[in-house]
């Protein structure tokens, strides 16, 4: 039976991107998500004001033309593309940026839905926004910002149709509609979510006809259908799926310096990790290299504080502290004997269940991490708990130490910096300075780099707070893992963005293949 | 037999309610917090607490089940996944056909299969095809249907990966039983290509059932093919196969029914593995999915249909014994 049935092939696609992820999007309003799964839906559905260049994190004009700043750098004007419209017809105008800004920002907005606003932090600096003429919009900032233009370049700064929020209301965050390369065609949960090209693009009809996304949960399966030609593209491939589809003939992989971190954080609320040589001695024991080959089949880039490397603002100058077990041995030894805690020491190391990007293999990681302690005097207790309930525990400070990690959100050493170190970001539901680092002077340093607009002021502060979280070392940065995703030779087109973010609006297939 | 099902069938309903009741407390006493989950690495304190306030999360669990319980006899539903917007009614509609097709078309294997293996085991018991069906059955239940899985794919290259249709297939349904609709409405191209996406996870899924069945039917039979009455018909002069199909067999039917029953029932409660394997969107996935973050509403309704399920074919199961065994039928408790 099953020989006749395989005679008949399934009818081929032509023009059909056929993209096999590892799960499905939980809702597609840009406002109320923060898994991956959902952004790359969303993405190429919606536009933003501004974007990133093809090739680099540069922010271009988008849907925006052009903006001006006032002096003070509270008023930010932009003037939009003229003739731009929505997948129904609605055109764009300064009303549609001004709802879809004001739902992140205002109170129980009559177009919100849902109470769920992962990102709503990040407006919080808009005071307001208004409509100056049809394609004039004017922001007022509450002080000067300079990752407010980043943070418009976010998925959730999309700009969405009044008009089909109006009349859909809830209905919208499965039936989306923006201004995008692709709009919503159907979509069955779990089976295949479609998306069709909009003709009327501004940047032209995409050469795509359609754009099929597919969760597959095995990764292996992702391989095969890969192999087979069933699917076109995948991603959250584990490196060593990876490796070998690189050597198949038909297969490209492509890959990007991610910009990530994966860290070990030390809870300084936790004596005796709330004495920096403690830290230190920690930090010395770490040969990273070595965890990356054992834990990351060597597709990582040790890591030195926790700012990706591709970020300009990253500091060039500091030198990581070697493996040198001697050195942290005396480190160790010196704390020792000045708080006179007992050896050998105890201590709880929290672990996420599930694999996240920057910390693909967190049991071998975590293994790796009680074998470097020992010879310290460090016995470690490995504690995994399911993913969000991990991240839970961090927040509240149930740990001594933990694997913990961050992926950008907008390519802005803010968004680093400020969000895993400062006090502000300490609390229980959430917090995201799971390190419970508390340094008044780097607190400082962060919230002025917020608010300087001039770059290379701005660099200079971030260098200056990298030196100092360098000697306090809250953290063990341990690797900036890189993102790779698999496709097919016959899509041509395709680049892979710094962000990791898959933008599919210059992808095609080659005509004349499976 | 009307009091006895009568009977059975208010325990039933007790058993479900006790089962709901279970099943939610034993969400809310996992350390996970839904909200939180909803939020990601991107948690806002005070919209957390907000939440957790307007769901009415931060009450005794008692307090709750009341709120829910008056909810539902006001509105009538169980409520909408909080993660997104669908209510739990449809995920229900989307994924339990997709459970149901797939385990009667597993079943449809393993049944007839493992009785004529533990048949033929039986007869020629401690001869080479009992060592092999006894072989085979002990394979179906140790290797693991992921790599089985995997396996099938590789060994019949043309057969679909995954899903439950063709994705270049569109067709407008009015329910998920893709099968049996098509065939219903004559739409003969989708039942073959859906057919066709059920034959690997099918033969995966059937795996387990399959030796399970085997070796009860073995045990079974070789009780009967003992028992004095056997050894009379034989002595008679019956056709062996006649002494098998119709002397024995019918006798040892009753824990292979037994057996069949809870295999079903327990494949109906959906198959976690298989379905992640082929990408099947049935009802384990979305469950597991839901236990994993805490998507309350969706765990109490998804186990308020397993119960119902696991009650039904039990009273189902009792009624056939009571069929199938002419002793049962005259027992004075089943008058």
């Amino acid at each position: 039976m099953l020989g006749v049935m395989s005679a008949c092939a399934p009818p081929k696609l032509t023009g059909t991107l056929v993209y096999a992820r590892g799960g499905e999007s939980d809702q597609l309003d840009p406002i109320h998500v923060d898994t991956g799964e959902s952004v790359k839906v969303i993405i190429n559905v919606f536009d933003t004001l501004v974007t990133y260049a093809d090739d680099s994190t540069e922010l271009v004009p988008c849907l925006a033309e052009s903006w001006d700043t006032s002096d003070d750098g509270l008023i930010w004007t932009f003037h939009l593309r003229d003739g731009v419209s929505f997948h129904d017809d609605t055109a764009l105008d300064s009303e549609a940026v001004v709802v879809s800004i004001e739902r992140l920002i205002v109170p129980d907005h009559p177009l919100v839905f849902d109470s769920v606003i992962p990102y709503a932090p990040d407006f919080s600096v808009i005071e307001s926004v208004r409509a100056v003429d049809r394609l004039t919009v004017e922001f007022h900032l509450r002080e000067p910002s300079a990752v407010f233009l980043a943070n418009l370049a976010m998925f959730c700064a999309s700009i969405v149709s009044p008009t089909a929020l109006e009349s859909q209301g809830r209905g919208f965050s499965t039936a989306p509609v923006g201004t995008g390369p692709f709009r919503m065609e159907h979509w069955v949960r779990d089976q295949q979510l479609v998306l069709k090209a909009f003709d009327a693009h501004w940047r032209g009809r995409p050469q795509l006809d359609r754009l099929v996304f597919v969760p597959v949960r095995e990764s292996a399966v992702r391989g095969q259908q890969l192999q087979r030609g069933e699917a076109h593209f995948a991603d959250d491939l584990p490196p060593a799926e990876l490796d070998k589809l690189a050597a198949h003939p038909e297969i490209e992989v492509q890959e990007v310096p991610g910009m990530n971190v994966g860290y070990l954080a030390m809870n300084a609320d936790r004596p005796p990790l709330d004495d920096r040589r403690v830290r230190q001695a920690v930090w010395h024991m770490i040969d990273k290299q070595r965890l990356i080959d054992v834990a990351y089949a060597g597709q990582a880039a040790p890591a030195i504080n926790p700012l990706p490397r591709t970020m300009p603002a990253w500091h060039d100058g500091l030198v990581d502290r070697a493996f040198d077990v001697e050195e942290a041995q005396g480190l160790f030894r010196e704390a020792q004997q000045d708080l006179g805690f007992s050896a050998p020491l105890e201590l709880e190391l929290f672990v996420m269940a599930t694999p996240r990007p920057y910390m693909q293999q967190p049991q071998e990681t975590a293994a790796f991490l009680k074998e470097s302690l020992r010879p310290l005097g460090i016995e470690l207790r490995i504690v995994t708990s399911e993913t969000t309930l991990h991240f839970k525990r961090l927040s509240g400070g149930e740990h001594q130490l933990a694997l913990a990690g961050w992926s950008t959100d907008n390519a802005d050493p803010d968004n680093f910096l400020y969000a895993l170190l400062d006090p502000d970001n300490i609390n229980d539901h959430g917090g995201n300075n799971v390190c419970r680092y508390r340094n008044q002077t780097v607190h400082e340093l962060l919230i002025e780099a917020k608010r300087t607009i001039d770059a290379d002021k701005r660099i200079e502060l971030y260098r200056e707070a990298q030196e100092l979280i360098f000697a306090d070392a809250p953290m063990v940065p341990l690797v900036h893992t890189k993102v790779r995703v698999a496709h097919r030779k016959e899509l041509r087109g395709y680049q892979l963005h710094p962000t990791g973010l898959t933008w599919m609006r210059a992808a095609h297939i080659e005509d004349g293949q499976p | 037999m009307i009091a006895f099902i009568a009977r059975r069938a208010v325990l039933a309903l007790l058993t479900t309610f006790v089962a709901f009741a279970a099943a939610f407390v034993a969400i809310r006493a996992l350390p996970n917090n839904p909200v939180l989950a909803r939020f990601g690495q991107h948690a806002v304190p005070e919209q957390v607490v907000a939440k957790m306030d307007e769901l009415g999360w931060d009450r005794p669990v008692w307090r709750q089940f009341i709120d829910f319980l008056v909810d539902v006899a006001a509105t009538g539903d169980l409520g909408e996944s909080f993660f997104y917007p669908e209510r739990v009614v449809d995920g229900l509609a989307r994924t339990f056909p997709a459970t149901v097709e797939l385990t009667l078309a597993a079943l449809l294997i393993a049944v007839p299969l493992g009785i004529v293996a533990g048949v033929a085991a039986a007869v020629w018991h401690n001869r080479w095809p009992d060592y092999l069906c006894m072989a085979g059955a002990l394979v179906g239940v140790s290797v693991p249907v992921f790599f089985l899985g995997i396996l099938l794919m590789v060994a019949f290259q043309n057969m679909p990966t995954g899903g439950r249709l063709p994705l270049a297939m569109s067709y407008d349904r009015s329910t998920e039983f893709i099968v049996l609709e098509s065939l219903l409405r004559g739409r003969w191209d989708v039942a073959a290509a859906a057919l066709r996406h059920l034959c690997l996870p099918a033969l995966a899924l059937s795996s387990i059932p399959t030796a399970v069945v085997a070796r009860v039917a073995r045990s079974s039979m070789l009780d009967v093919l003992g028992a004095d009455y056997v050894r009379t018909a034989r002595a008679k002069g019956s056709a062996p196969q006649r002494v098998v199909f119709r002397h024995a067999l019918p006798n040892a039917s009753i824990p292979i029914a037994n057996i069949a029953g809870l295999q079903l029932g327990q494949l109906l409660s959906g198959a976690v593995l298989t379905e992640s394997v082929f990408n099947w969107p049935g009802m384990g996935t979305y469950l597991v999915a839901a236990v994993q973050r805490s998507d309350y509403n969706v765990v109490q309704g998804g186990v308020l249909l397993v119960a119902i399920v696991f009650v039904t074919l039990n009273l189902a199961l009792d009624v056939l014994y009571v069929l199938l065994d002419p002793r049962l039928r005259h027992a004075p408790g089943a008058q």
